[in-house]
């Protein structure tokens, strides 16, 4: 008898702990899009609400138009993002990069810029990734503080290298994406 | 202003253009409403759009990463702090990779914590490079930054294009860039090591 309620026990538990993980699950990824995802949109909406009815669109589609859609012009802009004194300027939050995407994505969904360009793009707007963060990421990767002092230039020096490489990368994975 | 002068100014008015004065006041409410309006239908599609799969998505990875536990990838990390050339790729591409999927960003930077000193400031570099190329296909990763993709995403979906190629392309092509991150960083931290010691 108590073999048969061990079993029922241990049963009932494991089957609560699923739905418990999976109950509580769903709550992180509500509050994840709540306090992070859903601002984000609101912010980014406003944003394209401003381009698509005022002339702003236009201006910043003459900008964009020369150097997004020409890998000189993409490797210009990987090339800006990287330099060490920037980087770490354009990296927090990656609102910058955000902006830059959802600015390059309107374009692209008017024709403005080849629907090619959008992979190499992704690369050529985003050279600066965590280098706003370097210090706090390798603490937490419990880093000694010669390795910061270290790791901070070294990460931002590669980046002048790797940056512009991504988008050269990028650029020839990206033939015979979206061409018809 | 009511809620009822906002639906008014909101539809479409089908009267003569007013002139004088008042007529350049409305039509200066008029455009300045236009532009709330046309964000306000920008924010609907996002959130009809994205938003019920990103949940569904956000719930059923995050269940999956509790089910297994994150602890479980730290023999991974053992195992890229190893040197020899045959261990580069699994510490600069499939570490951070797992790093980023099960402990997500910023906390996949703890996974650094194996390593050695010297191969501390190029994995940070190759995991942070891979927080933006995984949004694709696991946005989970990174939610807060997922405009870094999905405002490209939206360009293509507009011309009527499917993204799987985009976001499988732009997974692979991170953890060739993540790969090659790694490495470079590697070399100068050692150099400079070097020339500080």
């Amino acid at each position: 008898m108590s073999a048969i309620n061990n079993l029922i026990v241990k049963i009932g538990r494991s089957v609560g702990g699923v739905v418990g993980t999976l109950y509580q699950a769903g709550r992180d990824a509500v509050d994840t899009t709540i306090r992070n995802v859903i601002p984000f949109m609101a912010f980014i909406s406003f944003i394209i609400g401003l381009i698509l009815t005022t002339g702003v669109g236009d201006w910043i589609a003459k900008g964009l138009k020369g150097s997004a859609s020409t890998l000189p012009g993409l490797l210009l802009i990987s090339v800006v993002c990287a330099i060490p004194l920037i980087s770490p300027l354009l990296g927090p939050g990656a609102v910058i990069a955000q902006i830059v995407g959802t600015l390059l994505g309107v374009e692209i969904g008017k024709g403005n810029i080849p629907a090619q360009y959008s992979l190499p793009a992704l690369f050529a707007i985003n050279p600066q990734v965590g280098c706003d963060f370097i210090p706090v990421g390798l603490a937490l990767g419990e880093a000694e503080p010669e390795t910061v002092e270290v790791g901070v230039p070294a990460v931002l020096f590669s980046r002048l290298i790797t940056g512009p490489l991504s988008v050269v990368i990028a650029y020839f994975a990206s033939f015979g994406l979206y061409s018809k | 202003m009511n809620l009822q002068s906002l639906i008014l100014l909101s539809a479409d008015v089908t009267v003569e253009k007013q002139d004088g004065f008042l007529g350049v006041l409305a039509t200066a409410a008029e455009d300045f409403i236009k532009v709330f309006n046309k964000g306000g239908e920008v924010l609907l599609s996002l959130m009809g759009g994205i938003l019920p799969t990103l949940i569904v998505l956000l719930t059923a990875v995050n269940a999956l990463v509790r089910l297994i536990g994150a602890e479980k990838i730290e023999g991974l990390g053992r195992a890229a702090a190893r040197p020899g050339i045959q261990w580069y790729p699994v510490r600069y591409i499939v570490l951070p990779f797992v790093a980023v999927f099960m402990l997500t960003n910023p906390m996949a930077y703890t996974m650094g914590r194996f390593l050695p000193e010297r191969f501390k400031p190029a994995f940070y570099d190759s995991a942070v490079s891979f927080v933006h190329p995984i949004l694709g296909i696991f946005p989970h990763a990174n939610p807060g930054e997922l405009f870094v993709y999905v405002g490209i995403a939206t360009g293509i979906q507009q011309l009527g294009y499917g993204l799987g190629d985009l976001a499988v392309r732009y997974l692979l092509v991170g953890l060739v860039v993540i790969f090659i991150r790694g490495i470079v960083t590697e070399l100068i931290t050692a150099r400079m090591m070097k020339k500080g010691a």
